[in-house]
């Protein structure tokens, strides 16, 4: 117990240094550009894969789950879209941009501080905690948004492909399905949440890289730690934020 | 002159610097010598302010270092460079970057002048056509030399090295301590250096401490370093056995 709350202590105390004033606020910028590329461009790949298969995936399920025929055809539209605006887009994505962007976060930090870079930089005067995070943070909270409309947008049209390929919907009952009672505030929603699991995976994972001891076993450790912890809290915050947000 | 006194440290219950107190000579090069786990790292480490200490003081000239805040260590770590055991140079930058980084940070030069200060400090450790390469595309002495460029960018008024010898051939070894020592001359710096090769304390130590368990044994210079009485160092000073029989000889 002890153990556990030095460790949330720190995790405040690494924030505090995290955000304190940048030396120099155009050397940031051009680290937050690099960092839109490396964690959020580079991400689009897979979010978009991902969600095609899962679109398709759930659009099928629903279709086996309603074969009833008093339920109307275009609910499989409705339904796929409720479940990757509310939950696919943001808390299915956030997991697993936990295990890429999070285990190269832990990982790349990790090994700055075990080669001694932020050692470095601590001797130049410069504040290693807010030059090397802050940017990956800003790129983050800002990129991450742009995933999931992705995420949403391709989702559905893995749907969309799935259900009118395999024959279990019609085109025109899908496009009805997913415009009917639609309630955009499902989307504000699903985007609150990906700021908020944004954050969790950048601070957390660059918290595990951060204070790493020791060599590549440790900071192997560390990426597994930053991915688990990431996806505990992002589904501890997923319970806490739809009470919240949808209650 | 930097000087500490009465240093402590532990790590886990274990005493790694034991009240220790010291003092280096400005604007010149003074080693550290001692056997592996001696405490010599901890001890640059916690001069330069990257490890806090259990109790004592550090001084740099009138100021006591380790009583100030980040922002008020700020202003003195400008004035130092620092050369680390594995040359810790940025591996996402390219050597031109590397050695430009502190001017990007604390300077307002412009292009121009940030690019003729980096061709100037690559040139002084004789890196020609690398400006480009990354890290991971150099030798470990190219490394050491592209590191000590890095330190010396933003003229340091203290130059500190951790091992600056450690997985480099005797004759490479040679030249990074030369280089050391004419870049200690032409900038004034007082220069600490970690290091248990004798070639280095032979070549370069104008002033050379001995610390054996977190304690300082002996003080001297290189002149003295033979002759001395002092038995833990002898045993460190004539290890090998070439040194050895030429001590026999010599007796």
């Amino acid at each position: 117990m002890v153990k556990f709350l030095t460790q949330v202590g720190l995790y405040f105390l690494f924030l505090k240094k995290v955000f304190s004033k940048p030396e120099k606020p155009r050397i940031y910028y051009k680290q937050t550009m690099r960092e839109f590329v490396y964690l959020g461009l580079t991400s689009v790949g897979i979010i978009a894969i991902i969600s095609f298969f899962m679109g398709s995936a759930i659009t099928l399920q629903t279709a086996y789950n309603t074969e009833n025929p008093i339920y109307p055809k275009y609910l499989i539209g409705l339904g796929c879209r409720d479940s990757i605006i509310l939950e696919f887009s943001s808390t299915v994505a956030a997991l697993i941009l936990a295990g890429k962007v999070g285990s190269n976060i832990a990982s790349e930090i990790g090994t700055m501080r075990v080669t001694e870079q932020i050692d470095a930089l601590e001797i130049m005067g410069v504040n290693s905690a807010s030059y090397l995070i802050l940017p990956k943070l800003i790129a983050t909270l800002l990129f991450n948004p742009i995933l999931t409309l992705i995420a949403i947008i391709v989702g559905i049209c893995g749907g969309w492909v799935a259900g009118t390929l395999s024959g279990v919907i019609t085109s025109e009952n899908f496009i009805y399905g997913i415009q009917y009672a639609f309630i955009p505030y499902y989307i504000t929603y699903s985007l609150i949440k990906t700021v908020f699991f944004a954050f969790i995976i950048t601070s957390v994972s660059a918290f595990q890289g951060y204070y790493v001891e020791g060599g590549s076993i440790e900071v192997g450790r560390a990426s597994t730690k930053a991915v688990v912890y990431s996806s505990v809290l992002i589904l501890l915050f997923n319970v806490i934020l739809t009470q919240l947000l949808l209650s | 002159m930097i000087s500490v006194k009465n240093l402590n440290k532990s790590f886990n219950g274990h005493r790694v610097l034991n009240d220790i107190s010291l003092s280096f000579e400005s604007g010149k090069t003074n080693l550290v010598i001692g056997r592996s786990g001696s405490g010599k790292t901890v001890l640059l480490k916690s001069i330069v302010g990257l490890l806090e200490v259990d109790s004592g003081e550090i001084w740099y000239e009138d100021t006591l270092f380790n009583k100030l805040d980040f922002a008020e260590k700020k202003e003195i770590r400008t004035e130092m460079g620092m050369l680390f055991q594995g040359s810790a140079l940025f591996d996402s930058l390219t050597v031109e970057q590397n050695v430009r980084f502190p001017l990007d940070m604390f300077t307002d030069k412009t292009p121009v002048e940030k690019n003729e200060r980096v061709n100037f400090c690559l040139n002084r450790v004789n890196i020609i056509n690398a400006n480009k390469l990354f890290p991971s595309e150099l030798s470990g002495g190219m490394k050491k030399r592209v590191a000590i460029a890095r330190a010396i960018s933003l003229n340091p008024k203290y130059l500190f090295c951790d091992e600056p010898n450690s997985g480099l051939d005797p004759i490479t070894a040679i030249l990074i301590d030369a280089l050391i020592k004419e870049l200690t001359e032409e900038y004034s710096m007082t220069t600490i250096i970690n290091t248990h090769d004798m070639n280095s304390v032979m070549e370069i130590g104008e002033k050379i401490i001995f610390i054996s368990d977190g304690m300082k044994c002996w003080e001297g210079n290189k002149n003295e370093i033979l002759n001395s009485d002092c038995e833990i160092l002898n045993d460190f000073v004539f290890a090998n056995s070439l040194a050895k029989k030429l001590r026999l000889t010599d007796k």
